[in-house]
């Protein structure tokens, strides 16, 4: 059943955003996010299987490219992060503070 | 009669593209390498130029149209309609500001021309042009506009450039006082007016708000509202054209430069008043009582003015009270429901007017800005081409046969005779004699007699030729002009007054011969009196007299100004000072005290939620997707 | 019904590995049980007869970008004492999952609201190469080569940002 393959999306998608709310070690944040990129990408294939059209398809490699993309530049910034603080912590990064 | 004639609305528009591209072009290069003056003083003079040529060109083009149908309109565009009130962006041309627009387009002109000369060497040439340049350009508006609103945009811009040309030498305190002093009185005088275009719009405005619909209309108000239009309309005039009780900004303005004054007393600014009674002539002549008091007023104003005038000593001060004092005389002639004859005077003073300030701009040009006349003395033989003009320009304005303000002061007296105003009349007879008085004094202190500056009369002599010519021109036109409205008495036909009549309600009553004859001679001995005085008084030369008793109590303009202050301005500003220590820190800033306080209060309290952890704020965010998802899945089963 | 046994296994094992990912403490740990998660992603590919994407999901997920991340991790020599402390996420956890339920249990409704359809294996003529190359070059041309490009900048900005800096404060 599509629905099923949906469903497992949603659940992933959401342990992705759990990650990404419980955890302060950057790679562990990184990672949920490609999860929660990969539960998109499942989303769209289901659908295009659903739809019996190729554009899921092309789109999933886009949000591929995307992540590639992503990786090199996030962990550039990580390697940066470890350089300057010696830390892995996103609670380093709180500049924001009001 | 419609007829388009797109040439009207490029007439104010000239002078203002050169206010804009000078004065662009000194704010640009006045910090660095100022433009060469040759170039500013070119470049003024074009639009002025352009204009009058433009003025000449819609004359011959009335001057061909059948009497009854001279009249041009355009109509650029609409510039607001709300509700009953539609004001269009319109220019009017008929015989009326067809004539306004020729002298003041004329005399600009030339005054444009001799600012180049006087200004020489100022560091702020450019904007003085530029400043120019926008007085002429809001003129034309005031005397181009086809109903009273685009009068008014004329009216407050004559008025913004005073201020701004009183106080151009700016880094003397006085001047900046004066140029205030001008914008303030005439702040006073322009809040009637706008009050009485208001009471006029709100009684008749509903069929149309330019000047035929509102002559159409005009028989539709009930004497009370038409009275008080008329007054407060009037009161507007007061302050721009300087009519008691608010006559006291001119004689001040004379801190600004000299052709500025030519500028504001001949070809615009002050003929405002006149023109604008002139162009509600159709409101004035159905309440003859407002008209009387207009009359009044006017005349009045000439007598105070013509008593200040007898003991000033700074010569822009004299002829700035004759100014007063002729516009008193103009007053008088529309008060009386003469227009023709205040028109015609307008016209006339403003080529003598011009003259004689711009030979006093010569004269204080040569002595270094010295404008005391008890300083200057046998200035005749060092600057032979300035007494010449400068003597045509002062019999003119004394009213010598048959110089052109004989002409047009007579035509006023005589209008007053035989409207029956004999107050007036008599009035009017003693003002002028003492014009003659007060004119030939200046006359006779400041070139004939011995030097008294024996120092700065070896320097003196006659401007560069660009000052001359002006002079030379305004000298021919104010011997000549008044040729130009000669009464049936000496011949004549009275062509200004035929010219000007289908854009004027007036009524000629005819009188006996008598009554002119009678006119005229009291108008020649009046001058004969006044010059006779002045001449065995000064004519020899004379020491600075001390002034007691009354004399005094007029030199010091019978201490109006001072009672001004004690009266209105210093009340005013103790009510300032209360409001500024009391009301507004402790009233009015209350509650924007109180918004303020709570603004940086929220502040402090929400600043708890921005903790700087991305992850919080992604929480944050879900917090809001689950809020959503709650209220959304109740829409859906 | 080979293939629903094969569904479920899948299913279970990423939801298994993505649950080790955010558990596991040492980003090593929880690399290797994403790496799970992506394997079995695609194999759930594959039951859905998306035969590049499979490919392209082994290759470039699996294979390339985890690998890179396990690299970068394996390069900064992470030691257990140096990974941040991290006492309170349980608490975030519960607050998270008690935020989640109502958006999951939305997105649920809307997804039991479409039409129920067998995802029977399809042979030719889906999900090839042929068949997405098609698409990908005639309808989506200018999106490709503006990730081509995007590609591009994030590799001149990866260069830039973890290359040798001369100013370091």
């Amino acid at each position: 059943m599509i629905q099923d393959y949906l469903i497992l999306s949603i659940i992933l998608f959401s342990l992705g955003i759990l990650g990404v709310i419980s955890r302060r070690n950057v790679f562990t944040v990184f990672m949920s996010i490609e999860l929660m990129l990969n539960a998109a990408n499942l989303a769209f294939i289901a659908l295009s299987r659903l739809h019996e059209s190729m554009d899921g398809h092309v789109l999933a490699m886009m949000v591929m490219a995307v992540a590639a993309a992503e990786a090199a530049l996030a962990l550039a910034v990580v390697i940066l992060l470890h350089k300057h603080k010696g830390k892995l912590d996103t609670n380093v990064f709180s500049l924001l503070r009001g | 009669m419609e007829n388009t004639a797109t040439y009207l609305g490029l007439i104010p528009l000239l002078p203002l593209a050169g206010a804009l591209v000078t004065g662009l072009l000194h704010m640009l290069t006045c910090r660095r390498k100022p433009l060469p003056e040759l170039f500013y003083g070119v470049v003024g003079c074009i639009g002025p130029l352009l204009a009058f040529f433009f003025a000449l060109v819609l004359f011959f083009h009335l001057k061909g149209m059948p009497a009854e149908e001279r009249f041009l309109s355009h109509i650029p565009y609409t510039w607001f309609a709300v509700g009953d009130l539609r004001v269009d962006m319109g220019f009017l041309a008929d015989p009326l500001s067809s004539l306004m627009l020729l002298f003041v387009t004329f005399i600009g002109s030339l005054i444009h021309i001799y600012s180049i000369g006087y200004m020489a060497g100022d560091e702020n040439f450019g904007k003085f042009f530029s400043y120019l340049n926008l007085f002429l350009g809001s003129m034309l508006i005031l005397v181009l506009g086809n109903g009273p609103v685009v009068m008014f945009v004329g009216w407050e811009g004559v008025g913004l450039c005073s201020y701004l040309l009183i106080s151009f030498y700016s880094k003397e305190r006085e001047n900046v006082l004066a140029g205030n002093k001008a914008f303030i009185v005439n702040r006073i005088g322009d809040f009637g007016f706008v009050l009485g275009v208001s009471l006029l719009f709100w009684a008749i405005g509903a069929g149309g708000f330019d000047y035929l619909a509102l002559q159409a209309n005009a028989g539709s108000l009930t004497p009370g509202v038409g009275i008080a239009v008329c007054l407060l309309l009037f009161l507007g005039a007061c302050g721009k054209s300087a009519q008691i009780p608010l006559y006291v900004w001119l004689p001040d303005a004379m801190a600004g430069p000299t052709p500025v004054s030519a500028l504001i007393h001949a070809a615009t600014m002050v003929t405002a008043g006149v023109y604008m009674v002139a162009r509600f002539s159709f409101l004035y002549v159905q309440f003859p009582v407002a008209g009387s008091v207009v009359a009044w007023v006017g005349i009045l104003t000439a007598l105070l003015a013509a008593i200040f005038g007898l003991f000033q000593r700074d010569i822009k001060k004299i002829l700035a009270y004759s100014t007063v004092s002729q516009l008193g005389y103009m007053f008088a002639g529309v008060g009386v429901a003469a227009y023709s004859a205040g028109i015609f005077h307008v016209f006339t003073h403003a080529f003598f007017k011009a003259l004689l300030f711009l030979g006093a701009g010569a004269v204080i040009y040569a002595l270094h800005h010295q404008q005391d006349i008890w300083k200057m003395g046998g200035l005749k033989e060092k600057m032979p081409k300035t007494y010449w003009t400068m003597l045509i320009g002062a019999l003119a304005l004394a009213g010598c046969p048959p110089l052109s303000g004989f002409f047009s002061k007579d035509e006023i007296l005589f209008s007053a005779l035989a409207h029956g105003h004999i107050g007036i009349w008599l009035v009017g007879v003693v003002v002028a004699a003492l014009t003659a008085y007060y004119t030939f004094r200046m006359i006779f202190v400041v070139f004939h007699g011995q030097p008294r500056d024996q120092h700065a009369w070896e320097q003196a002599k006659d401007a560069p030729a660009v000052m001359t010519w002006p002079l030379l021109i305004l000298a021919f036109g104010a011997f000549f002009v008044g040729f130009l409205n000669l009464p049936g008495l000496f011949g004549g036909g009275l062509r200004v007054s035929h010219w000007l009549a289908p854009s004027l309600v007036e009524s000629h009553p005819h009188v006996g011969l008598g009554v002119e004859l009678l006119a005229v001679f009291a108008g020649v001995a009046a001058f004969v009196v006044g010059i006779t005085l002045a001449y065995r008084k000064f004519g020899k030369g004379a020491t600075e007299p001390e002034y007691r008793g009354f004399a005094r109590f007029a030199y010091h303009k019978f201490y109006v100004d001072e009672l001004y202050n004690a009266l209105f301005v210093q009340p005013y500003k103790a009510f300032g000072g209360v409001i500024s220590r009391i009301l507004e820190p402790k009233v009015t800033d209350l509650p924007v005290r109180l918004s303020t306080w709570l603004y940086r209060w929220a502040g402090n309290a929400f600043k708890v939620l921005q903790v700087g952890y991305v992850r919080v704020y992604a929480l944050y965010m879900v917090i809001g997707l689950s809020l959503m998802s709650l209220i959304l899945s109740q829409s859906i089963n | 019904m080979f293939a629903e046994w094969l569904f479920t296994a899948f299913a279970l094992l990423s939801i298994l590995g993505a649950i080790g990912l955010i558990l596991f403490r040492h980003p090593m740990h929880g690399a290797m049980s994403l790496v799970v998660t992506m394997v079995s992603l695609a194999g759930l590919y594959a039951l859905l007869s998306a035969r590049l994407i499979f490919v392209l999901q082994l290759i470039v997920y699996a294979g390339a970008i985890m690998s890179l991340i396990l690299f970068i991790i394996m390069f900064l020599n992470i030691q257990t004492r140096d990974l941040p402390e991290e006492k309170g996420r349980i608490l975030y956890l519960l607050g998270g999952i008690v935020l989640l339920v109502p958006v999951a249990s939305f997105l649920i409704k809307v997804v039991k609201s479409l039409p129920a359809t067998e995802a029977t294996i399809v042979g030719s003529g889906f999900g090839g190469v042929k068949e997405v190359g098609l698409v990908l070059f005639q309808d989506w041309l200018l999106p490709f080569e503006i990730v081509s490009l995007l590609l591009l900048v994030a590799l001149i900005g990866a260069v830039v940002l973890a290359g040798k800096r001369r100013f370091v404060k």
